[in-house]
């Protein structure tokens, strides 16, 4: 039985919709991630559940029990502010243990819930000191405490690393995903960072403008993308992606011609039907180009235009004859001169097929 | 001289005049409050004097300026409490909810301030005749607080509006209700915004002459209206005039020192992040 449930959810800000029906069902302990550009509804949508922000239609149920129009208070959930929300006037302490007393806990149990939860973030020499005194990696190890402590049926995240460096948030993804596994609760986490959701997920909600482009394991969003924007998004380089057209179908297998691309026939997936002729976009990952293209399947001819060397992986950025951008990341170091000619390689099963609508094919 | 160093020069010979000009009253009023009478009149002024504390005895020879002084204090500390404790929440309400009205409102509460004091006298002194107010703390409570009520709720509103919202979501999902929000989160959020409304409540009710001149006949007369209490017939004892108003500027001065911390951070609040 699902945990959390969101049945045609809308949002309206008067007539303008920001979310549009928008249904998925979470399971208990399972870690869900909101991921999509800047201004999909995400946060939104988080919000919702919450009950920060009023549903315009549909329902929310949480827990068995439909909380659509319950107070946040008494949604049993607990929420991790982007700006983490800490009230700067208390110390860590009384941030933790402020939603206990409001509910009037005893003195005894707020000192232990504390106390345990201070063990878990490794907070207890901070537990005397003001937000202001903090580090933000602190902040928001305190913001998740005051989450943890109140023993919530739903943990909710809103961008909770997105105000920290590289390395600290690398680091602190590390600590949500244990701290996941060890509470074993339910959890919802919104981001735009691909890397967070690919990484925390046990299944990715992928929105863009206000509804849903695809959910799924973190897997199979990366293996099987139902469209050019979930295949995007999901991945770091992007995928790249080559307009061709449909020379020949044979067999359930495309024939494609583009002046940059030799190679076999590219198998449809999805039961698809594409005629000779139409239009198409091949996805390609970066992550999945070959620097030698003998005997690959799938050949692509670019010109090199310059290397970035990472140390143990190199991204090469090269465009086809038609101007396309392609990158290609190689493990080792590649030096490249601007202008070199390079067959680039791919297997057929790394080949992404899209319709001109950009739908899997 | 490099153009850094005398743009530095300029700006502190700036700041000395600046000084000079708003200290040179009150260093007057204290100097002269210690002068002898023929101190005090000589033509040019004298700057070396012996200085005397007689005006000082003087008027502390009766009740007069103690009983004024009390009489101030009362209106002052009830009309700053007042206007905290009913200006505070309804900026609070203007600071974060959407109401009808609620632009008007604001003007009204700016509009008041455009209204020259005097143009009022009259019908506020019939008014309180009427309801037989006259000569009462109550009158100049209820006044002055028409007053420094636009200041606080101006004041603290702009305060509050720069908490940040989410601190009052976490605080509802928290369990806490509107009035924790307000009185656990907002008010000492607030503090430095209240502090300034605060001082200026007091200071204005202190030194608020026109109304209390108009409104008390002697039960209740305030500190600035014995001062000027001494300017009767052909006698001008600058002295004592000067003595009495050392007596009532000091408190204030003391008040706002003790809380200049939270006055400078009032006001330059919303400047920073």
């Amino acid at each position: 039985m699902s945990f959390l449930k969101i049945d045609n959810a809308v949002k309206r800000y008067g007539e303008a919709a920001v979310i549009h029906g928008v249904s998925l069902e979470a399971a208990a302990g399972e870690f869900v991630v909101f991921v999509g550009p800047s201004g999909c509804g995400k946060s939104t949508l988080l919000r919702m559940v919450a009950g920060l922000e009023d549903v315009s239609a549909g329902r929310v149920h949480i827990d068995g029990a439909d909380v659509t129009d319950v107070p946040p208070a008494d949604r049993n959930v607990a929420m991790v502010f982007q700006s983490y929300a800490l009230y700067p006037h208390m110390s860590v302490r009384d941030n933790m243990a402020f939603g206990l007393k409001m509910i009037k806990t005893p003195k005894a149990e707020i000192e232990r819930r504390v106390a345990e939860a201070a063990a878990i973030l490794k907070l207890d020499p901070l537990l005397d000191r003001k937000p202001r005194a903090l580090s933000g990696g602190q902040r928001q190890r305190v913001a998740i405490g005051r989450a943890i402590v109140r023993k919530p049926k739903l943990f909710l995240f809103d961008e909770p690393l997105s105000n920290l460096d590289a390395e600290l948030r690398a680091e602190m993804r590390v600590e949500i995903a244990t701290l996941h596994q060890r509470l074993g609760a339910t959890m919802v986490y919104v981001t735009h960072d691909q890397v967070e959701a690919m990484t925390l997920a046990d299944r990715i909600v992928v929105l863009r403008a206000g509804r849903i482009e695809q959910v799924g394991t973190p897997a199979e969003l990366y293996d099987s993308p139902v469209n050019t924007f979930v295949a995007g998004f999901i991945g770091s380089p992007r995928m790249n992606f080559l307009s061709a057209r449909v020379a020949a179908v044979e067999d359930r297998r495309v024939r494609l011609a583009h002046p940059a691309l030799e190679g076999v026939a590219l198998a449809l997936r999805n039961g698809a039907i594409v005629q000779p002729g139409a239009e198409v976009t091949l996805g390609l990952r970066p992550e999945h180009l070959t620097l030698d293209a003998a005997g690959a399947p799938v050949s692509l001819s670019v010109t090199s235009e310059y290397a970035e060397n990472l140390g143990g992986s190199s991204q090469l950025y090269a465009r086809t004859a038609d101007g396309t951008r392609v990158i290609v990341q190689a493990a080792g170091r590649h030096a490249t001169t601007r202008g070199d000619a390079l067959r680039l390689g791919a297997r057929a099963e790394h080949a992404y097929l899209f319709d001109a609508q950009g739908r899997a094919l | 001289m490099n153009p850094r160093n005398l743009g530095k020069m300029l700006h502190l010979v700036g700041l000395l005049a600046l000084l000079a000009f708003t200290l040179f009253p009150f260093y007057w009023m204290v100097s002269s409050s210690l002068k002898e009478q023929t101190d005090l009149l000589a033509a040019p002024p004298v700057w070396t004097f012996v200085p005397t504390l007689s005006h000082y005895a003087e008027i502390w020879q009766d009740d007069t300026v103690s009983k004024a002084l009390l009489n101030s204090l009362i209106v002052a500390a009830c009309t700053t409490t007042l206007a905290i404790a009913l200006g505070a929440p309804a900026a609070y309400a203007l600071a974060r909810f959407d109401f009808r009205g609620k632009k008007d409102l604001w003007f009204w509460f700016i509009s008041n301030r455009m209204i020259s004091p005097i143009v009022l006298a009259l019908p506020v002194y019939l008014m309180a005749q009427s309801a037989g107010l006259l000569d009462t703390h109550l009158v100049l409570i209820l006044i002055y607080l028409s007053f420094c009520l636009p200041i606080v709720v101006w004041i603290c509103t702009d305060q509050f509006r720069s908490i940040p919202p989410d601190l009052e979501q976490a605080a509802r999902l928290d369990h806490a209700n509107q009035w924790d929000i307000f009185w656990r989160i907002y008010l000492p959020l607030g503090l430095p915004g209240i502090a300034v409304s605060a001082i200026f409540s007091f200071i204005f009710s202190w030194n608020e002459l026109l109304y209390a001149l108009v409104l008390t006949r002697s039960d209740v007369q305030t500190a600035p209206v014995i001062a000027t209490s001494y300017m009767s017939g052909y006698e001008l004892p600058w002295g004592k005039i000067m003595a009495t108003g050392t007596v009532i500027v000091l408190p204030v001065t003391v008040f706002a020192l003790l809380v200049s911390r939270h006055m400078v951070r009032g006001l330059t609040m919303g400047a920073t992040k």
